[in-house]
């Protein structure tokens, strides 16, 4: 088989994956995570750590949706925010453990994601992005002024407390286990997906609805399908932040900047793929926690800028992702 | 009643302009139906009514005697009711096994017996060199070849082909026509839609011609060339019988 040359077009899907197979090289990534675990490697970067795997899940979540559906979504964070709250609320006032809670924020995220792609998902391109934004600001304004529930402005904490029976973990080799586990699973059910009849549909719809609709797929259920899917995985992981930082700030969990980094992160590691947002996240989650804590001091917003500029030069030399570029590396090396 | 599909008084509007005016015409089970007629005749409106991209301002819809006026494009494809389209819509980032599987879901629920239907449709349409090739890569010939793959996949009882010769060399013209002809006989009632003159009047078993939004002239392919009206509202032009 040749080569075949992948023509950069915008946020292109990186090649043709291998539907649903796991590579030696995924798997031989994932072994690393686990010993690196294990072994309490880097105990000075453990926070690094969680994060990483915990947006590593989180964008494999939006990739559900922005990636394989086509649904362009900058209103993640509403359902990330939703996760959090269901679950913190629960545990606060009805004494749920957010062991439980976390199937409650995910299933509360997956309805206010079926209710965002029923009323806004027949819109096209810009205009879909364009209210998924708004649909996450109408949820933060909702949390910030339902202080009765949320706690308003001031939030919600949750006693810092370890007690495994209510998810507060002892250490950080603990919550790194965690969020290895939710990565695991988010990575499971996208390869589980991208094989099955539902992900084929998802691809259609995002490649060519009318296509899709002649050949008897309603558009419209799928992408309320991918949806809904999409916003319970993060959801849940909005409960697992939730618990790693044992306080819920209205302004952070529901911001649109966390909304970009959602899109951001499966942007740059390969839309539609099932490593290309695990990649992303291994990349720019290090990048952006190491530059805030070692030049936030410096001077204010140069972290930022650095950010933004490595950024643009990965945004313009791989254009379809990191794992567009390793597929285009594999493919140079002739093979035996 | 034993027409597959009956198009009865059906019309659709666009503001003051009529591109579809009462039109009436039935299709039994089995036949090769011709749809011609020239430029801004009403063919694809007519086409697009059928295939329920856009329901009819007015008049009824039957398949197989049950009413589907109005019904929506996955709904016909549901009913049996599979098309094509004039330019390709192929899923671009797809390969053209997974562009096909897609449609063979309709019918076959698992992933394995999806991707059978869709390799033997690969097969009789002698896609199969090109099977894992990413569609986006394909040319227009094997775009058209594509489209007719993924109709023929639906296993359904009516296809509707809309100009799948635009733009082939004569041999594919050759091909398709087979391809084409050699249904009825699988049990896949046709209704084509065709611009290639030659190649659908050999092989339609019956033709209708639409001219301003009304069928102007039906009836057997050599019969429909000679008559008058038809000659005129193609402005002249001779109809060549090869």
């Amino acid at each position: 088989m040749k080569a075949m040359p992948a023509k950069p077009d915008g946020w292109r899907i990186s090649g043709l994956p291998a539907r649903g197979r796991i590579s030696w090289f995924e798997l031989v990534l994932f072994a690393i995570c686990v010993a690196w675990v294990a072994l309490g490697l880097a105990p000075t970067l453990q926070d690094v750590v969680v994060l990483s795997f915990l947006f590593a899940g989180l964008a494999l979540a939006w990739n559900i949706a922005g990636g394989c559906a086509g649904l362009i979504s900058f209103g993640h964070a509403a359902f990330f925010g939703i996760g959090a709250y269901a679950s913190t609320i629960l545990s606060q006032s009805c004494n749920v453990t957010p062991w439980l809670g976390i199937f409650a924020g995910a299933f509360a995220a997956a309805v206010a994601g079926a209710v965002l792609a029923l009323i806004c998902a027949r819109l096209k391109g810009p205009f879909f992005i364009l209210s998924s934004l708004a649909f996450a600001e109408v949820v933060r304004i909702i949390a910030l002024n339902w202080s009765d529930v949320t706690g308003g402005a001031e939030g919600l904490s949750i006693p810092p407390v370890p007690n495994l029976a209510n998810m507060v973990l002892g250490s950080k080799t603990a919550y790194e286990a965690l969020m290895l586990v939710y990565l695991a699973a988010a990575y499971v059910l996208t390869r589980w997906l991208e094989a099955s009849r539902l992900g084929f549909y998802l691809f259609a719809v995002r490649d060519n609805d009318e296509a899709a609709a002649a050949a008897g797929i309603n558009p419209l259920v799928v992408r309320t399908a991918a949806m809904a899917l999409s916003a319970a995985l993060t959801g849940a992981g909005g409960t697992l932040f939730a618990q790693y930082f044992l306080y819920l700030d209205p302004t952070y969990v529901i911001s649109p900047e966390l909304s970009f980094q959602f899109a951001l992160l499966p942007a740059v590691g390969g839309l539609g793929t099932a490593i290309g947002p695990i990649l992303g996240s291994f990349l720019i989650t290090p990048l952006s926690e190491l530059l805030r804590s070692n030049l936030g001091n410096a001077a204010a917003g140069l972290h930022l800028v650095i950010y933004g500029f490595g950024l643009i030069v990965l945004m313009l030399y791989f254009p379809s992702g990191i794992a567009g570029a390793l597929e285009k590396l594999r493919q140079r090396r002739p093979r035996p | 009643m034993s027409a597959l599909l009956e198009v009865r008084d059906v019309s659709r509007t666009f503001g003051a302009t009529r591109a579809v005016d009462k039109v009436s015409f039935a299709v039994e089970p089995g036949e090769l139906l011709g749809l011609i007629g020239p430029n801004g005749a009403g063919k694809s409106t007519l086409f697009n009514l059928i295939a329920g991209v856009m329901p009819p301002s007015g008049g009824k819809i039957t398949v197989d005697g049950a009413d589907v006026t109005g019904w929506k494009s996955h709904d016909m494809a549901r009913a049996g009711v599979a098309r094509t389209f004039q330019i390709p819509k192929p899923y671009r980032q797809l390969s053209v096994i997974e562009n096909v599987m897609i449609s063979a879901f309709l019918r076959e629920r698992s992933v394995v017996a999806a991707r059978e239907l869709a390799d033997a449709t690969l097969a009789d349409l002698a896609l199969a060199p090109y099977r894992d090739r990413p569609a986006s890569e394909l040319t227009v010939g094997l775009l058209k070849r594509l489209e007719v793959a993924r109709a023929l996949a639906m296993r359904p009882k009516l296809v509707l082909f809309d100009e799948i010769m635009a733009g082939l060399t004569p041999t594919e013209v050759g091909t398709m026509t087979e391809i084409v002809a050699g249904l009825p006989s699988r049990g896949i009632t046709v209704i084509w839609v065709e611009h290639v003159l030659y190649a659908i009047m050999k092989t339609a078993t019956r033709m209708v011609v639409v001219n301003r939004g009304r069928v102007i002239a039906e009836g057997a392919p050599a019969a429909v060339a000679r008559e008058p009206l038809v000659v005129k509202a193609y402005l002249g032009e001779e109809m060549k019988l090869a």
